[in-house]
């Protein structure tokens, strides 16, 4: 039995009670990310842990740091407007709680140079946290969400469908299914062009039992495409738990069937998320193929919207009215909020003496005001003009208006 | 008779026929097949006839569209309920399968199926993918597929128990837009025809034809043209596949004047087909169409309750139409 056989027999025996499952996995997770299918490059024997981040300079470490917080206050500024403000008309399926996978899959990524350099992201109905995280403009992001003329997408397609070209941020979507073989596309183009770019897509949990995921890795495997598949498994799909939808309690044991590595990391540890992206990033910028990530993490927040929160409160616990089919108990939320992917980042950059808690505080600071700042620009931008729905249809022109008769 | 909710309507039709018929399934993802209202039991379907019935599965529409159909060639009756526009993922096994393997078989293939097939409804800010009611006519153009489209609860209820008992494979389009519209539909089970329209007002100055999701406006301007003077004779279609011609025809030779009401984009919407089935039959009419613009519905509530037909566009139309 080799080493990578050991490893992969610990973590993919899904006849373990859950609970006690869950014990072991988080207790594995405390050191590297634990590779579960074929080992990618990493050769153990040799002496390398797998420990990327210890390459970083300060200033990467202190800005992954910094986009957690961004997008954790970017999330709380929308959920205190949604709760307090009666006109906001903004709405978001809100990531907080899995900030660091966002952060720890773009630092590995190429976040400038439009869709012909940068490594391009494909996203998904919960998309703020990877669009904050490739570097697109927050103010314009809080326009978009409350359908300003000024906005991301000119309030053509609120929250679900940011898109931004520009840093390689393809676009939310509010499908799922199709997108991920989408991107597999883009991969597809990149290998044909050689232009050594990498394409990222973001999915669920519930991502895993629709026939795309197979199409996806499938061929992304067969045809060796630059593609990484983060699977974010906050463990429900909507309002049901993922055991009604995937056999295996680690997704990534999926990769298995597809020859490509399949890697569990801590989607709660941003440094543990680092050093699985940057192999696969690595691994798919040399031509060397696919790669299936699953960062298991939460949300704070119920599916969409804020039923249950409070304002100026972290989380919403125990209300849902569309909670039927699994109802999440307020001790998991709480469980999880033990584990938070700011208060981690927070105390290893600490400890490693890169952050005192003077500057962490203030970096804090400064992404809470940026968040208020850029949601109270959003408000006063422009609403769209109603005749403008006839345009962006095709690319010249525009359609003509029918509801008139 | 109580009052009751769309979904209540429905899965009071569902467990009714359930009970009945052991073998009967349903299978859902995501929207739980649960509906309460005062005065009554709450219905779950889940937790009345059990998992090995009624399956929450992962998001797979394919699988769900697949299964009852399988289903139903295997002799058991089902239904499923596909929800958020995730239709179309599914649409080949409508299209190429359900809707053609009773001509393939020669007439031996029974299918007593019913695909709920939600349109999104049209909630401003959702943008493109969640907020249209485009699905209508990609359906209704499916030979050997029913295609309903109820605009009360009580049609609803009343189509859900004939689309169930009927062998052929049954579109059962649900305007989500309705979800909130409640009204006294009897507790005992009945059937509705799936081949009729609804005449819901009669008059001789001019027909409105419209459907599903788009009849609370429909009804809305035919109530001010009324309160105006206007004689008019509104349709609710009911059902796009088979269409009642007879009474669109029967309709306008009376009244000669046909404005049809979509929420659906423009081309090939179903007005279109009401248009052409009555030019065929009746001479000297003049037409009219009021219908979603060619264009992807826009997130910004400005531009999409612009583009969205309302009572008042109906009413501007209609009297253009008669003037």
């Amino acid at each position: 039995m080799s080493e990578t056989e050991a490893i992969e027999r610990e973590t993919c025996d899904d006849n373990q009670a859950s609970s006690v499952a869950r014990r072991t996995f988080l207790k594995g997770l405390a050191g590297a990310g634990a590779a579960i299918s074929l080992s990618s490059k990493v050769a153990w024997a040799n002496g390398e842990i797998g420990f990327w981040a210890k390459d970083l300079t300060n200033e990467q470490l202190i800005n992954m740091y910094t986009t957690i917080q961004r997008i954790r206050w970017y999330e709380r500024t929308c959920v205190d407007k949604m709760l307090t403000e009666p006109g906001y008309r903004g709405y978001n399926h809100f990531y907080v709680g899995q900030e660091a996978v966002a952060a720890g899959v773009s630092a590995a990524l190429r976040n400038v140079g439009g869709i012909m350099e940068a490594d391009l992201v494909y996203s998904t109905h919960r998309p703020s946290g990877h669009a904050i995280a490739k570097g697109v403009d927050v103010r314009k992001m809080a326009a978009e969400y409350e359908f300003k003329a000024t906005g991301l997408n000119k309030g053509y397609g609120g929250e679900m469908h940011i898109a931004d070209k520009s840093v390689g941020f393809m676009g939310a979507d509010g499908m799922i299914g199709p997108g991920y073989v989408i991107a597999t596309g883009s991969a597809f183009a990149i290998r044909a062009r050689g232009s050594k770019q990498v394409v990222v897509n973001y999915g669920g949990d519930g991502t895993y039992a629709t026939p795309h995921f197979h199409s996806a890795l499938n061929n992304a495997a067969l045809l060796k495409l630059p593609f990484v598949y983060v699977l974010e498994n906050n463990l429900y799909h909507q309002y049901a738990h993922y055991s009604y939808s995937c056999p295996m309690k680690d997704i990534a044991s999926a990769a298995k069937t597809y020859g490509i590595p399949g890697v569990v990391v801590d989607g709660q540890d941003v440094f543990q998320v680092y050093n699985a992206a940057k192999e696969a990033v690595e691994r798919a910028r040399a031509g060397e193929g696919a790669t299936l990530i699953e960062a298991k993490t939460y949300r704070y927040y119920n599916h969409w919207g804020a039923p249950g929160a409070k304002p100026d409160e972290l989380g919403a616990f125990g209300y849902d009215p569309l909670a039927i089919t699994s109802f999440r108990p307020e001790r998991e939320v709480r469980a999880w909020m033990a584990r938070d992917p700011v208060d981690i980042s927070r105390s290893a950059l600490i400890s490693w003496k890169v952050l005192d808690r003077a500057k962490a505080s203030a970096i804090e600071a400064a992404a809470k005001k940026e968040m208020v700042e850029a949601f109270a620009w959003a408000d006063k931008q422009p609403f769209a003009k109603p005749e403008d729905g006839l345009k962006n249809v095709f690319v010249e022109g525009t359609v003509p208006a029918r509801q008139f008769g | 008779m109580a009052r009751k909710s769309f979904m209540y309507s429905v899965l009071e039709a569902v467990q009714y026929e359930m009970r009945q018929d052991k073998n009967m399934i349903w299978i859902f993802e995501l929207t739980p097949p649960v509906a309460s209202t005062p005065g009554k039991p709450v219905i779950n379907l889940e937790k009345e006839f059990g998992r090995k019935r009624v399956v929450n599965t992962g998001i797979d529409e394919n699988w769900m569209a697949g299964c009852v159909l399988g289903a139903g060639l295997a002799g058991s009756k089902a239904v499923t309920y596909i929800p958020y526009q995730g239709n179309c993922m599914c649409f080949q096994m409508l299209q190429n399968h359900a809707g053609k393997l009773r001509s393939m078989t020669g007439g031996d293939a029974e299918m007593p199926v019913v695909f709920i097939l939600e349109m999104t409804g049209q909630t401003p800010g959702f943008a493109g993918q969640h907020s249209d009611y485009e699905i209508d006519t990609y359906y209704a153009h499916i030979p050997g597929l029913k295609t309903v489209i109820p605009s009360t609860p009580t049609d609803a209820k009343g189509m859900m128990v004939s689309a169930i008992r009927d062998p052929n494979p049954v579109a059962f389009l649900w305007a989500d837009g309705l979800r909130s519209m409640i009204e006294d539909v009897p507790d005992e089970q009945y059937m509705t025809p799936l081949d009729k329209a609804a005449v819901r007002t009669e008059g001789t100055d001019i027909t409105i034809v419209g459907s599903g999701g788009g009849m609370p406006e429909v009804l809305k301007a035919t109530e001010q043209l009324q309160k105006a003077g206007m004689k008019v004779e509104t349709i609710d279609l009911r059902s796009l596949k088979p269409m009642d011609t007879e009474t669109l025809v029967t309709s306008v030779r009376k009244t000669k004047r046909l404005l049809t009401v979509d929420q659906s984009y423009y081309t090939l919407c179903p007005g279109a087909e009401v248009i052409a089935r009555v030019a065929e039959n009746v001479d000297g009419a003049r037409y009219k169409r009021v219908a979603f613009p060619d264009a992807p519905p826009p997130a910004a509530p400005e531009m999409f309750l612009w583009m969205r037909p309302n009572a008042t566009h109906i009413v501007d139309a209609a009297k253009k139409l008669v003037g």
